[in-house]
């Protein structure tokens, strides 16, 4: 009785056509179709972006497709501003070897270790005579030109080949890198990096359809928010790789063919590669904590 | 001990040749598989199929009608009003821009790359940027299929 009158109700306040449906039925039906619409929609709004920092009065932005990875054809989905001292500054090479010999080079410690005659075991006392039995004059057995005797100018210990570029030389090695990538359309901005199955074969055929290459590195913003689908198809894959933001280098950009970037990831990358170009040298290192660092 | 060894063997096969309970046994394993299988089928029919459409081809023709469609478009775009001088329409806006050049290339299945997007300044640009064709061979292809000189041969072993 009491559902008869609320079906009344609710009749009364909301009047359209003739329902045959119980109202219950209603409530139930209507959360299945909701998805359908978003799904079937095809003109959906384009996701433009512009350049947030400033850019300098005399280079205008540079552009780039955005694209989506939830389906095979969703090229174009929108268009992003990119900025021109990030994405479009001089194609130093020179920079880019230098950064990238340093990144293969500052972690290395080579552990070769060779004895010399000092250290060799034995050789302390005078083999024979200086004098008088006819052979070569010595003075110990272990000397470099024996056999069994130590190295002359071997390695000497473990070395370290630790250096460091100054931190504006390496901010510009990422720079030229993002640069040479957009230059060579080897660069894809993408919405966000849901995928629609954790299938590895999808990304791989999606990457063959839309011809990006054997390798692609993608970068999402945060290590913790990156969506299960592509953490799950990228494991499974070896060229195909994922990094968080603060994991981009040189190296891995000159190593993967494409990179994919998001469009949080560019404003990140842009917003941390900017404050260099206008920063007062520190009186203490950036390492220490800062009021105004980014 | 081997008395009572051979007592426990014996007891052994009594119980194995007593097939009552381990029928049982098994038969419990096999109803809980059936409606398992049941379950994986029905949840596999449910994703939906993503089947990866055919490669395109890189190779690009500018149509005859090139001219005509990107009028069109412009129209499409920008309004119909648009003056004779269609050509010196600016793409500054991002929307107008965007909506422009994703036509173009949906209508002719070829898309203006990232490194070139920031040059389309102007609808001309757009126009010179489609009149020039994009093969898809090789430059030792195309050196095969040109004229070549009698005494020049061309072995291409990979």
């Amino acid at each position: 009785m009491l559902q008869l009158v609320r079906a009344g109700a609710r009749a009364w306040l909301r009047p359209r056509g003739c329902r045959g449906l119980n109202a219950l039925a209603e409530e139930a039906v209507q959360p299945a179709e909701k998805p359908e619409p978003l799904a079937n929609a095809g003109p959906q709004a384009p996701v433009l972006r512009r350049c947030e920092l400033p850019v300098p009065l005399h280079r205008r932005p540079v552009q780039a497709w955005v694209e989506s990875l939830r389906g095979y054809e969703q090229e174009r989905v929108g268009l992003t501003e990119l900025h021109p001292d990030v994405f479009s500054t001089a194609p130093r090479l020179d920079i880019l070897h230098q950064v990238a010999i340093w990144q293969k080079n500052f972690k290395r410690i080579s552990y070769a270790k060779t004895k010399t005659r000092a250290e060799v075991r034995g050789g302390g006392r005078k083999p024979w005579q200086q004098k008088g039995s006819g052979r070569a004059r010595h003075g110990s057995i272990r000397s470099p030109i024996w056999r069994g005797g130590g190295v002359a100018h071997g390695p000497r210990g473990p070395t370290s080949y630790y250096y460091m570029l100054p931190m504006k030389v390496r901010v510009q090695g990422l720079k030229v890198a993002l640069t040479v990538k957009l230059a060579q359309d080897d660069l894809h901005i993408v919405d966000s990096l849901e995928l629609p199955t954790a299938d590895p074969q999808y990304l791989m055929e999606l990457a063959r359809y839309r011809r990006w290459g054997d390798s692609v590195l993608f970068v999402d913003l945060e290590h913790d928010d990156m969506p299960q689908n592509v953490v799950a198809a990228t494991s499974g894959l070896k060229t195909f790789n994922l990094v968080p933001a603060v994991g981009l280098n040189v190296h891995s950009m000159l190593k993967h063919q494409t990179l994919v970037l998001t469009l949080p990831t560019v404003a990140f990358l842009e917003e941390k590669l900017l404050w260099h170009d206008s920063r007062y040298t520190p009186l203490y290192p950036f390492r220490l904590p800062y009021r105004d660092f980014p | 001990m081997a008395a009572l060894w051979v007592a426990g063997v014996a007891r052994k096969s009594l119980t194995v040749a007593a097939g009552a309970p381990r029928r049982e046994f098994w038969s419990r394993f096999r109803k809980e598989k059936q409606p398992m299988e049941a379950e994986t089928v029905e949840e596999v029919k449910k994703e939906p199929v993503l089947v990866c459409p055919p490669l395109r081809s890189q190779a690009y023709l500018p149509p005859e009608d090139l001219q005509s469609r990107l009028e069109s478009h412009v129209k499409e775009v920008f309004g119909s009003s648009v003056p004779t001088s269609w050509q010196e329409i600016s793409l500054e806006d991002v929307h107008m821009k965007f909506s422009f050049l994703a036509r173009l290339a949906d209508d002719l299945g070829h898309a203006v790359p990232n490194s070139r997007l920031h040059q389309m300044c102007r609808v001309r640009d757009v126009l010179d940027f489609y009149t020039v064709p994009v093969q898809d061979r090789s430059k030792f292809d195309e050196l095969i299929a040109s004229n070549l000189p009698p005494n020049l041969k061309i072995t291409w072993g990979y």
